[in-house]
């Protein structure tokens, strides 16, 4: 069967078909005409704080070793020996002089420089190993601590990639002093799922909250969370949800973290904490932005943040039914660490390989990808027509804004995704 | 807490053991509601994240250098624990399982858990720390059946109506998560 892109997302991307999810092909054009054409999260400048410090990452299915070189400087490059192409670094994370090929001890510097070939004393002509150092990410900008690589080094600048989201993000990042930090390793968890479903969820799909989650979120928070809630699309494929509170509102009700299990019930000095952050929020973003309450975000192609319970998560495709998801707790970097402690939990209690909530969004990728890859169905393509045009500009929030029931976060990606696949059509 | 058990009495070790052979049978048997009773109201559950850590090379010809306790985030670490959880989080866990729109467990997990190498390794007053085994059989329709591994390593409160739960962490015996979800009651 032939397959055409044009085919699979109509014009204004109201209709997207199963194959979307669960084609090989469309899978190659993906890492071909997507992730080897965008900006890609790598991890935050607070894991890597010190020379020699390193994270390991992923571009896609590639593996990337995110380092502190010796200079200061960041440095992104793919974790494959020159050699042979075993990995040379084994550990999720750590500090280091050398990464050290098993096989025949090649060995790099934390820059990814090659530094010695062991065999070379015993042969006359030697190899250049200024040639031979680890494949460098062509591209690395960071952003308010938040690193990205690209393989595309003709690609935009990522202040200009994120265009708008720094509006958003900011609402959250520019509430602390000393902004924020990732709390240890990224849990790790795969599922047969499509890494695209993972990615629309935290892009602006609040409305699955009533129902998948019914059994644990009240009825109540779910028609503030829709009656206050605002869904916008900044750059087609970027785009948040948010509360913007009354300006009456209590103040622990408008502030971030209180409404997670930790901040329900860690204690006084948590509360505390949480309010002097309110207190001061205005002053550091603005009127507008402290009243906003944070719930999904999304940065094409896969990083997403989740506000609500402050977890950085990226969704690493593994084939078309099977996703490496990976998430973070995140904190303000300036809270004592016994605040961090317990902040932490407002993530791990809901999201994460265990979390109470994740474990339902879970469930509902799997089966999604179970009825995409079935077959007798293909001239019924998913309905994705909900809100189509009722997004408008707001006189005060950048972007196309509307309620969170309209589907155009997802449209706008999807707009996106199939002109920047048509763009490589025939190629793979 | 020494390497070695404590030597206990038949008597005691039948009583440890009869105590997690009937919690192993509530929760294959869906009973949660009659495993929260066996839980104190002040418990901590918790389960450790679990890395891939860098060899130190000053351990090297030690024990130490590939010890498990260094692939853990815990609680005391500035990492992130998979659960740290509170008698609550558990009980929202037990009552979702009997709420008809619960669909992560709708249809229920089949399982069932093999407890063993139950071992009390320190005691004092009426708190036992005793570590126990266990491989849980999980199916759902939809998911690849999957086994869990495991070690729980608990703090037993001897009360007069038998054993309570005070302290429960769950060290898991993953090395990539590849299952479904680690939000059972192991």
């Amino acid at each position: 069967m032939s397959l055409h892109i044009s085919e699979l997302v109509n014009e204004d991307a109201s209709l997207i078909s199963r194959r979307c999810w669960s084609d090989e092909r469309v899978y190659a054009l993906e890492k071909r005409g997507i992730f080897g054409k965008s900006w890609l999260f790598l991890g935050h400048e607070s894991q890597i704080k010190q020379p020699g410090d390193f994270v390991q990452a992923y571009m896609c299915e590639t593996p990337i070793i995110l380092s502190r070189g010796q200079d200061g400087g960041i440095y992104a490059n793919i974790n494959s020996c020159s050699h042979r192409g075993l990995p040379v670094c084994r550990a999720d994370h750590g500090n280091t002089k050398r990464f050290v090929c098993p096989y025949h001890n090649w060995s790099y510097s934390v820059e990814g420089n090659l530094m010695t070939i062991p065999q070379e004393t015993e042969v006359v002509r030697k190899p250049d190993k200024s040639q031979l150092g680890l494949k460098r990410v062509p591209r690395v900008e960071a952003w308010r601590g938040m690193i990205f690589g690209s393989f595309d080094e003709a690609i935009i600048p990522l202040d200009d990639y994120l265009g708008d989201m720094r509006f958003y993000l900011d609402a959250f990042f520019d509430r602390f002093p000393q902004g924020i930090e990732f709390m240890g390793a990224p849990h790790r968890w795969v599922l047969n799922a499509n890494w695209k479903l993972p990615v629309e969820n935290q892009l602006g799909d609040v409305n699955h909250g009533a129902f998948l989650h019914s059994s644990i979120i009240p009825k109540e928070a779910q028609d503030m969370i829709e009656k206050l809630g605002y869904s916008v699309v900044t750059t087609p494929g970027h785009g948040a949800t948010f509360r913007l509170m009354p300006e009456d509102s209590p103040i622990d009700e408008m502030a971030w973290g209180m409404e997670g299990m930790g901040g329900m019930f860690g204690g006084d000095e948590v509360q505390n904490y949480l309010r002097e952050v309110q207190a001061q929020a205005a002053e550091r973003v603005g009127d507008l932005r402290a009243r906003m309450k944070g719930l999904t975000y999304g940065i094409y192609p896969n990083l997403s943040f989740l506000w609500s319970n402050t977890s950085f998560k990226v969704s690493h495709p593994r084939g078309p039914g099977k996703v490496e998801y990976w998430s973070w707790s995140v904190v303000p970097a300036d809270a004592p660490d016994s605040i961090k402690k317990i902040l932490r939990t407002n993530y791990s209690s809901f999201f994460g390989p265990a979390g109470i909530l994740e474990q339902e969004d879970s469930e509902v990728w799997v089966q999604q990808f179970i009825g995409s890859n079935i077959d007798f169905a293909d001239d019924r393509p998913y309905y994705y027509g909900l809100g189509l045009g009722e997004e408008k500009p707001h006189a005060e929030l950048p972007g196309l804004v509307s309620v969170t029931a309209n589907e155009f976060y997802a449209r706008h990606f999807f707009a996106r995704w199939r002109d920047e696949l048509q763009a490589v059509e025939g190629m793979v | 807490m020494s390497n070695q058990s404590l030597a206990t009495s038949p008597e005691e070790q039948r009583a440890l053991e009869r105590f997690y052979f009937h919690e192993a049978r509530l929760l294959d048997n869906r009973q949660y509601q009659q495993w929260l009773g066996l839980v104190s109201e002040q418990i901590s559950y918790l389960m450790p994240s679990r890395v891939n850590v860098q060899v130190d090379n000053r351990a090297r010809g030690n024990e130490d250098m590939i010890s498990v306790e260094r692939e853990l985030e815990d609680q005391e670490s500035m990492g992130c624990p998979i659960r740290e959880e509170t008698y609550i989080h558990l009980m929202v866990r037990v009552e979702r399982a009997y709420k008809i729109n619960s669909w992560s467990e709708n249809p229920p997990a089949r399982t069932r858990r093999i407890v063993g190498n139950i071992e009390l390794m320190a005691r004092e007053d009426d708190s036992l720390s005793v570590l126990s085994n266990f491989h849980l059989y999980y199916a759902r329709p939809g998911n690849e059946d999957v086994i869990y591994s495991g070690q729980r390593r608990d703090t037993l409160l001897s009360q007069e109506e038998g054993f309570h739960i005070g302290r429960r962490e769950v060290v898991m015996d993953y090395a990539n998560i590849a299952m479904p979800t680690l939000g059972l009651l192991f």
